[in-house]
């Protein structure tokens, strides 16, 4: 995998056969939308393409795309849903998603990752950022425009409600 | 405690959803579009300036002003009739305005017969270009309008121009890749002048 110096078309190639997987993965996670998802893949590739000058010295150049790829996911969520990020006393549950985008998602995803539709929209995306990402509080706080305090709470609820779901999971399989 | 969250991270971590096969191409094809536009602009710009592409870069501009004309005219039109109206408005939200559909049949208008037109052997990139300038500024003014999918179907044109616009495209690529532009212009343009209709004959 490409480390340093200008990308070419072709490590560019090499990042979407061997990474690709990964980057609509993660975007799904944030979106669970498919075509938002598959958008901000292609909005990415197309930045990082573009900035691929910027790309620096010693770093991985998937890594480098992942990084864009969050971003463009974050962006698509906003521009579908402005004002998910302000503060509010508690956060609601995901209820505008239509029948049909709710069926699709069934339909795509295993019973593990429906488990993050019990999450809130700023729950699911601060864990996913936190955990699977391995964000640190402060950045999420600032790309999200929250305050430390109020990443951290997301957090805790999402971690609590995904303990619940994992131990229904476990004692289905057990039954 | 801690073992039950790293179990649910590691669960989560390792549960990747493939991306469809048609999209991975996409995003290859996305790549190599992208490289061959730059190509093709840096041969551009090594040939220099040429009378034709001012020529097709000045009545662009010029359409692009007109248009923007016509937009800010429709729309105070609009705003005129509806004021004395005031107890029929209804909340704005997903409706795209009239004003944002006429011009953007009028970009889809253009954008068709100036394809139809479209010498290949001379220097058509720069009008291509605009055209994929144009096509961006609706998509964006499509996103704020809250209209998503019809963001996506001026998103799937640009793929399509930068194949047109693309140096090393073989001529009767060109033409075929002209023919799908026309047709789904035609399309967009039919749905536009039906769902007007149909505003028309609903008040």
């Amino acid at each position: 995998m490409k480390i340093g110096g200008v990308p070419t078309q072709g490590d560019f190639h090499e990042a979407i056969a061997t990474r690709s997987d990964r980057w609509y993965s993660a975007c799904l996670k944030i979106t669970r939308n498919p075509d938002m998802a598959a958008d901000a893949v292609q909005d990415a590739l197309l930045n990082a393409w573009n900035k691929r000058h910027q790309f620096e010295h010693g770093a991985r150049l998937d890594t480098w795309i992942h990084r864009i790829v969050i971003n463009a996911a974050l962006n698509q969520i906003r521009k579908s849903k402005p004002g998910i990020f302000e503060p509010l006393e508690t956060d609601i549950e995901d209820v505008t998603a239509t029948p049909h985008v709710e069926l699709e998602n069934h339909e795509l995803e295993s019973r593990l990752a429906r488990s993050l539709s019990g999450l809130s929209e700023v729950e699911r995306i601060c864990f996913v950022l936190k955990h699977l990402e391995q964000w640190r509080i402060a950045e999420i706080a600032t790309q999200l425009e929250l305050n430390d305090g109020r990443v951290k709470q997301a957090i805790f609820r999402a971690v609590k409600k995904l303990r619940i779901s994992m131990q229904d999971m476990q004692r289905e399989r057990n039954e | 405690m801690n073992d039950d969250l790293d179990n649910i991270v590691a669960a989560h971590r390792a549960d990747i959803h493939k991306a469809p096969p048609h999209l991975v191409r996409q995003w290859h094809v996305a790549i190599d579009e992208a490289a061959a536009l730059e190509r093709g602009r840096e041969h551009k710009v090594k040939s220099g300036w040429r009378p034709n592409s001012l020529f097709w870069g000045m009545a662009v501009s010029a359409a692009l002003a007109v248009g923007v004309a016509i937009g800010f005219l429709a729309s105070d039109r609009a705003i005129t009739t509806q004021v004395p109206q005031l107890v029929d408005i209804q909340p704005q939200t997903n409706v795209i305005p009239a004003a944002f559909t006429r011009g953007l049949a009028a970009h889809f208008r253009d954008s068709k017969d100036q394809l139809e037109n479209l010498d290949i052997e001379s220097d058509s990139a720069m009008l291509i270009l605009q055209l994929i300038e144009q096509n961006r500024l609706f998509q964006k003014a499509a996103d704020q309008s809250n209209a998503p999918q019809l963001a996506r179907v001026l998103r799937a044109f640009e793929p399509i121009l930068l194949r047109l616009a693309a140096a090393e495209t073989a001529p009767e690529d060109a033409a075929a890749l002209r023919a799908q532009l026309s047709f789904e212009l035609n399309v967009m343009l039919t749905k536009l002048a039906n769902e007007s209709s149909d505003k028309t004959h609903s008040t």
